[in-house]
């Protein structure tokens, strides 16, 4: 035909990246709501069902990859976007590593049988309550990016992100509390358990506690989109 | 002179045609860019983007089109110096009309973003360099149109940025942003009323033998605009708070109010876009057939014929109907990136600042203004993501465009001048 459509107005508006950011944090959510029933699983001994849990935190841990991978590639340099390009590249990473820490753990629990010390599992439980908490106060936090942008990142929306960001910290700051009694109670009863136990446990209790800290870096790359 | 005589007939007819592939082109492709907006909101299906194209763009052409029409055919060529060969300007504004066409149906099937306006702008200076001279063209009056080209997108622009933080501070930034977004939607649709009618109506109306003195066409404008308004509200008034909408996005309601308010937009966009863009297709159609009938007169005093500004909106509603629609749908699927309340902000920055153009008898470009008003919006931190290539490709199609018309006038015009004589 002749006159095919070309359009200026078509090719000048793209995807909003909020979106799929968005749905990335919702994949690595889900990645950290199975960690708790990974460690239902130890305690019961149930190895299928911890098989299970593991494959099913392997299998969104790949979708978060696929996930951000595609972001990646759709964010040219030409884009003109309401925050800085390499914040918002940075975010979706630290995202990712959510993700990653969460398959970490369950690579750890799946290849080694692990026996959980009774003295520990209370704390165990704590952090493990703290780390779901802190994470869905980081999703909450990324689901506000479409209301931030509708006010142009400021106004009344500036003030509620503000207090999500203090909030996210609040909780990083409680968990490593709880992380610093669990590594006190771990310490105690070191003499009873095997070296390579002791080992993993504090690895373990690290990556949990890595959990945390990266929900943190997650609010001071939102602050960083504010502060524009 | 015996040329003329002889062939008079044929001329008026070849411009008609090449007339009509003009405006066909423009109508597939230019105003489906204007009116995509409010069908990717979903204010306006395509079949009522299509009854408001006919309705508004005919009304844009008839009202205000004059003005650039008159441009086009007297004001970028002073053709004095070929009075005894009237021929000349008939065989140049047939070929501008046909290389602007040709370089349109080029473009667009490569994809560049190529402008209507340019095209024939950069047609017709071809055409005078070779055929009349180069001092027949009139340089300042180039230079004022390319001047216009790079500031009416800033205007655009501009306008949308102070709309969208506008809505902000008085909708989307306060305690009941859905009471106070029903409570301004009318002010705003009152604005569209108001400026269109009052830029067009403020002694722009001299060509339909009416005249109305300043008081006269504010008073015509504040009552229009209250009509419009009026009917907004009626639209408006049912917009309720819905909770589950809200839960996923608290402003969805808020958004809802201005859907319907697009609806005046993609009125004001085609009524915007008759009153410019016609001209690119009508104005060398005019000229043609104003030499042919004074038989011969190159100085051209007579008006422009109501039944050829007919003809342009005619040409522009077949190419929508035939193939405007696709574009529609294709420009609206991306545009639903625009909230309603930033499309509607984009498009009555565009649309004012195509009306002021008109006013003046600037030709412009009605997609790139529109295209500065979506990047005005990204400036207020508005939208998700701009492309910015699209930018540079529009800026590279300008210095592309204007030789490349002018050459093509200048081969069709020989080709032409060998036919006839």
């Amino acid at each position: 035909m002749a006159f095919l459509p070309n359009s200026p107005l078509s090719g000048l508006l793209r995807g909003s990246p909020f979106k799929p950011i968005q749905e990335h944090m919702q994949v690595v959510f889900s990645c950290v709501c199975l960690v708790p029933p990974l460690f239902d699983a130890l305690y019961k001994k149930d190895s299928k069902q911890l098989s299970e849990v593991a494959e099913q935190i392997k299998s969104l841990e790949t979708d978060a990859d696929k996930l951000k991978s595609t972001f990646r590639l759709n964010m040219p340099k030409s884009l003109f976007l309401p925050v800085d390009r390499k914040d918002l590249l940075s975010l979706i990473g630290d995202q990712d590593h959510i993700a990653d820490t969460a398959e970490e753990i369950c690579k750890i629990l799946t290849y080694r049988q692990m026996e959980v010390p009774e003295a520990i599992k209370e704390l165990l439980d704590e952090l493990l309550e703290g780390t779901m908490e802190i994470a869905s106060e980081a999703k909450a936090m990324i689901e506000q990016l479409d209301e931030l942008l509708e006010l142009g990142f400021g106004g009344r929306e500036f003030d509620k992100v503000s207090q999500m960001i203090s909030g996210v910290r609040r909780s990083e700051h409680n968990i490593d509390a709880i992380l610093h009694r669990t590594r006190t109670a771990l310490f105690a009863i070191e003499n009873d358990l095997t070296p390579v136990s002791v080992i993993f446990w504090y690895k373990l209790i690290d990556l949990l506690g890595n959990i945390s800290d990266q929900c943190e870096n997650l609010a001071d790359r939102l602050l960083l989109f504010l502060s524009k | 002179m015996e040329i003329i005589a002889a062939y008079g007939t044929t001329m008026i007819i070849l411009a008609v045609i090449f007339g009509l592939y003009m405006t066909w082109g423009i109508g597939a492709n230019d105003l489906a860019n204007a009116m995509g907006t409010s069908v990717g909101a979903g204010a306006v299906s395509v079949k009522q983007a299509i009854i408001i194209a006919i309705i508004f763009e005919f009304l844009g052409a008839i009202l205000a089109g004059g003005h650039v029409t008159k441009t086009i055919r007297k004001g970028i060529i002073d053709p004095s110096g070929i009075i005894n060969n009237p021929e000349i300007l008939v065989y140049g504004m047939l070929a501008s009309l046909l290389a602007a066409a040709v370089w349109l149906m080029v473009a667009s099937a490569k994809g560049w973003p190529v402008s209507t306006t340019h095209s024939i702008i950069g047609a017709l200076i071809g055409f005078a360099i070779v055929g009349i001279g180069p001092d027949s063209v009139k340089w300042t009056k180039v230079a004022s149109v390319v001047l216009s080209w790079i500031v009416s997108p800033i205007m655009g622009g501009t306008i949308a940025f102070l709309l969208v933080m506008s809505t902000r501070k008085l909708i989307f930034n306060t305690d009941n942003p859905l009471k106070n977004a029903k409570k301004y939607a009318p002010v705003y649709i009152f604005l569209v009323g108001f400026i269109i009618s009052l830029v067009t109506m403020f002694k722009g109306l001299k060509h339909l033998h009416i005249s109305m003195s300043t008081g006269q066409s504010f008073g015509f404008a504040v009552l229009f605009g209250a009509l419009t308004a009026s009917v907004g509200w009626y639209f408006i008034r049912n917009v309720k708070e819905d909770i589950s909408a809200n839960r996923e996005f608290s402003y969805a309601s808020v958004e809802k109010v201005f859907t319907p308010m697009m609806l005046f937009t993609a009125c004001s966009m085609a009524f915007a876009h008759g009153s410019n863009d016609v001209a690119n297709g009508i104005g060398p159609l005019a000229a043609v057939y104003s030499i042919v009938s004074s038989g011969g007169e190159v100085m051209q005093k007579s008006d422009l014929p109501f039944w050829i500004l007919l003809l342009g909106g005619a040409g522009i509603v077949i190419g929508l109907i035939t193939l405007g629609y696709r574009v529609m749908l294709t420009v609206g699927k991306k545009i639903t990136e625009l909230t309603p309340s930033r499309g509607f902000c984009a498009e009555l920055a565009a649309a004012t600042t195509v009306v002021i153009a008109s006013r003046t008898g600037l030709p412009v470009s009605t997609t790139h203004i529109l295209v500065g008003s979506v990047l005005g919006v990204g400036l207020a931190r508005g939208v998700g993501a701009l492309d910015l290539r699209v930018v540079l490709n529009i800026v590279i199609s300008w210095v592309v465009t204007l030789p490349a018309g002018a050459i093509m006038a200048m081969l069709f015009f020989f080709t032409l001048k060998g036919i006839f004589s």
